[in-house]
């Protein structure tokens, strides 16, 4: 990238770098793949099998994150844009952790 | 405030076009609310001491690993056409919008082929609570992608008339939020209902 590239403005979302994208491509791919393995052998008990594919979906997530939606925090923006994405996610825990929470009482109490 | 002092340090178009992104990051964020609505929706019906859901019977994970590997190669291309804008690529960028385009479609007709299969099979959106949830949900996500798959045609046609200029670095970065933000909802998608319902 020569000078001029270089002080193109990037909306709070890093530069773009080839091997960041094809870091985060390849590793996504190995992590859905690994996910349709374990529930598709079906070797592993109930538990295991939810373990293993929520760590996969949270590690995607983050990848994700990082390598395509490019958030970070050295720039004004950046920052900006990382806290509305923090404020977020306390309303989206509120939202489904909340319901679940709510819906489990009631069934518990409704059976018991 | 903050943007005074950005203000003070670039020129006025970067700085509203700045404060244009923003806006756009934060109608992302209300999709997100939108979309944690409907899976809180999709987990109550579907594990609260509900009927097991009819859809295990149904489901072919094969075919939802090929639309997850769709849209995750979708997004790979994308990523590349906006790195071809960076270096005022014209063709390269119309080429991997296209691929793009023709990868997104391609999940898009997975879906409305599992979607009628699973109708004819007898799952339907109104034989149950639970049918409800997966088809809005999973709906909605279809929609936004979708309405993602027109608006990269429309990127394409504009491409040679914006002349890889701020105006077209700008809505190729509104639309590469909203294509990877759809990416990272499927992840929860295919971990919750699909995956989590073939157990």
């Amino acid at each position: 990238m020569d000078h001029h590239e270089l002080q193109q403005p990037d909306y709070g979302t890093g530069q773009k770098k080839l091997g960041i994208y094809f870091i985060g491509f390849v590793s996504c791919t190995l992590l859905t793949l690994f996910s349709f393995w374990v529930v598709m052998a079906a070797k592993l008990p109930r538990l295991e099998t939810f373990a293993l594919i929520y760590s996969a979906a949270i590690i995607q997530f983050l990848v994700q994150l990082i390598c395509f939606l490019r958030l970070n925090t050295q720039t004004e923006q950046g920052k900006n844009n990382v806290l509305a994405f923090v404020f977020t996610g306390v309303i989206l825990v509120t939202i489904i952790v909340g319901s679940l929470w709510i819906m489990w009482n009631l069934n518990y109490y409704m059976m018991n | 405030m903050q943007t005074e002092a950005v203000m003070a340090h670039h020129e006025h178009h970067h700085n509203t076009d700045a404060i244009d992104v923003f806006g756009f990051w934060l109608y992302i964020m209300t999709d997100c609310v939108l979309f944690g609505c409907l899976f809180a929706t999709f987990l109550v019906l579907n594990t609260m001491g509900m009927q097991p859901s009819a859809l295990k019977s149904h489901l072919n994970l094969y075919d939802v690993l090929i639309e997850s590997m769709f849209l995750l190669a979708s997004n790979f291309t994308f990523c590349l056409a906006v790195l071809n804008l960076y270096q005022k690529k014209l063709f390269k960028v119309q080429l991997w919008l296209a691929l793009s385009f023709v990868l997104g479609a391609s999940f898009i007709f997975m879906e409305v082929t599992e979607f009628i299969h699973l109708a004819k099979e007898g799952f339907r959106w109104d034989v149950s609570g639970a049918a409800s949830a997966f088809f809005t949900l999973v709906g909605t996500h279809g929609l936004h992608v979708t309405f993602g798959l027109l608006w990269i045609l429309l990127l394409i046609i504009q491409m040679p008339l914006l002349k890889m200029n701020q105006v077209a670095r700008r809505r190729m970065t509104y639309l590469g939020l909203f294509w990877n933000f759809l990416d990272i909802v499927w992840i929860f998608v295919f971990t919750i209902v699909y995956l989590m319902g073939a157990i």
